[in-house]
């Protein structure tokens, strides 16, 4: 009975240690580009929410899609009420793990690979990308770029503007950690 | 001893279950506990800063200009000789410009009478969600419309005798994806009139209401009723009155990118609210309508 208590125990100080393998921003960005050389399409939010648990190598972002800012505010409008539909799916999450190995203590900047699935538009799909992750006490640095298609959404782009929209979308990710205050 | 091993490796089972989707739990948790609370407006009430003929609540934003143009037909019971009205046509042009997010400013032309206008709009509330809320959207627009028309000799006399202005209140709800109403009360003021019996100030509340039927496609209703008592009443003054008419417009939005065309069916000839609020004189009743459109171009000088 003293070891089942010496177990729980034990688990509850490894539930406690889980906080401090917890990183976050809440002010990280992403950039798109579905640009042609018709139209330029960019498009730039920095209030995604990331996460990344470097205990278990698990990585999680959400944002809102309402963040994301056009230089034309048309687009923008178009953006939100005819592509992404924001007031039925407002958010567009990620979730996945680092599966390449990374040592967390190292300081030095590595490419990993990232295993996970996307979510936007109210539908789901796998997605790998490479990611540069920089490693610190005091603070992760991360980058990725991942390249998705609006059909794999299922977000149907018109005729009419099929030339003016790129085929593959962009979407470049910067974010700074620090670590998780409870 | 057996039993007790048993119960300590289910406890580290259990513990280790526990642990880890407790973890799970933790980090989604966590996500959604520090996304901030954030405000969404609703944004495309209407597509366009038009209802049919007369404003919305929307406007442009910051930056952001709006060419306009507008046309009507004749009316359609002038028969066969005039095309049924395509013979004919009055056309509006405008500028429109997004100072802010908040406040746009315009001035426009129209073969109509010859007019010149002006006008500013500023949207006071926006319907939100989240983080504030708020039920409506609330615009005042303020407008001034002068007639430069030379036929008229009381006209010429005195320059102030060729303006209108008005003042509207436009309070709208996008109750849903698809529906949008907007209630538009309007008050006008015209320096000088044909006839003594005939009002120079003119109170009107507008109702009108989109609804979309596909993503790019929306059917917009607009309909002004005039308060005007008498107006119509034969003296030995005025002993053939002209008859005037509420408007009532009926209209298809498409959009396409940059573009937002306008088709509609109206009683109303002129495109500014002096006129088709005030100047009516088509009825629906004896086919006194018009076919007519309005194309939108927006571009931006945002960098």
């Amino acid at each position: 009975m003293n070891k089942l208590l010496l177990l729980v125990a034990f688990s509850l100080i490894f539930l406690n240690g889980g906080a401090q393998n917890l990183f976050i921003t809440k002010d990280a960005k992403i950039n798109f580009n579905s640009s042609t050389p018709v139209e330029d399409i960019v498009a730039e939010s920095n209030q995604a929410t990331t996460i990344i648990d470097i205990g278990s190598n698990v990585v999680k972002f959400s944002v809102l899609t309402t963040s994301f800012k056009f230089r034309r505010a048309l687009m923008e409008e178009h953006f939100n009420e005819n592509y992404m539909e924001s007031a039925k799916f407002p958010k567009a999450s990620f979730n996945g793990k680092i599966v390449s190995p990374i040592d967390w203590k190292s300081e030095k900047p590595v490419m990993v690979d990232i295993k996970g699935v996307l979510t936007m538009h109210g539908v789901s799909s796998d997605v790998n990308l490479k990611a540069q992750i920089t490693p610190g006490k005091s603070k992760i640095i991360a980058s990725a770029e991942i390249k998705v298609t609006p059909e794999a959404f299922n977000i149907p782009i018109p005729s009419a503007v099929r030339d003016k929209i790129a085929k593959e979308v962009t979407i470049k990710i910067d974010a700074i950690y620090a670590p998780y205050q409870q | 001893m057996k039993n007790r091993l048993f119960i300590s490796t289910l406890g580290t089972v259990i513990a280790v279950i526990c642990s880890i989707s407790a973890h799970g739990q933790d980090l989604d948790s966590l996500m959604e506990k520090s996304v901030k609370p954030q405000t969404v407006y609703a944004t495309a009430t209407f597509k366009s800063t038009r209802v049919v003929n007369g404003h919305s609540v929307e406007r442009m934003k910051k930056n952001q200009l709006e060419f306009r143009v507008s046309h009507r037909f004749g009316e359609f019971n002038m028969g066969s000789y005039y095309f049924w009205g395509l013979d004919q046509g009055t056309i509006h042009l405008a500028l429109e410009y997004g100072l802010t997010d908040w406040l746009e400013v315009g001035i426009g032309r129209s073969t109509y009478e010859k007019t010149v206008d002006g006008f500013a709009k500023v949207s006071l509330l926006r319907q939100s969600s989240g983080a504030r809320n708020m039920p409506i959207h609330l615009s005042y627009l303020s407008s001034l419309e002068v007639i430069s028309l030379n036929t008229d000799p009381a006209m010429r006399q005195n320059f102030s005798s060729r303006m209108t202005t008005v003042q509207q209140i436009m309070i709208a709800r996008k109750f849903n994806e698809s529906l949008s109403l907007q209630l538009t009360p309007t008050f006008i003021h015209r320096n000088l009139v044909p006839t003594e019996l005939e009002r120079n100030d003119l109170f009107s509340v507008g109702i009108g209401g989109r609804y979309k039927l596909s993503k790019r496609i929306a059917l917009n209703i607009e309909y002004f009723y005039v308060y005007r008592a008498n107006e119509s009443a034969i003296s030995q003054s005025n002993p053939t009155p002209t008859k005037y008419y509420n408007p009532l417009s009926v209209g298809i939005d498409i959009e396409t990118g940059g573009h937002v065309f306008q088709i509609m069916i109206t009683n109303a000839q002129a495109m500014r609210e002096g006129g088709f609020i005030g100047k009516t004189t088509g009825a629906w009743g004896d086919g006194g309508i018009h076919l007519g459109f309005n194309i939108s171009r927006v571009f931006s000088f945002s960098k």
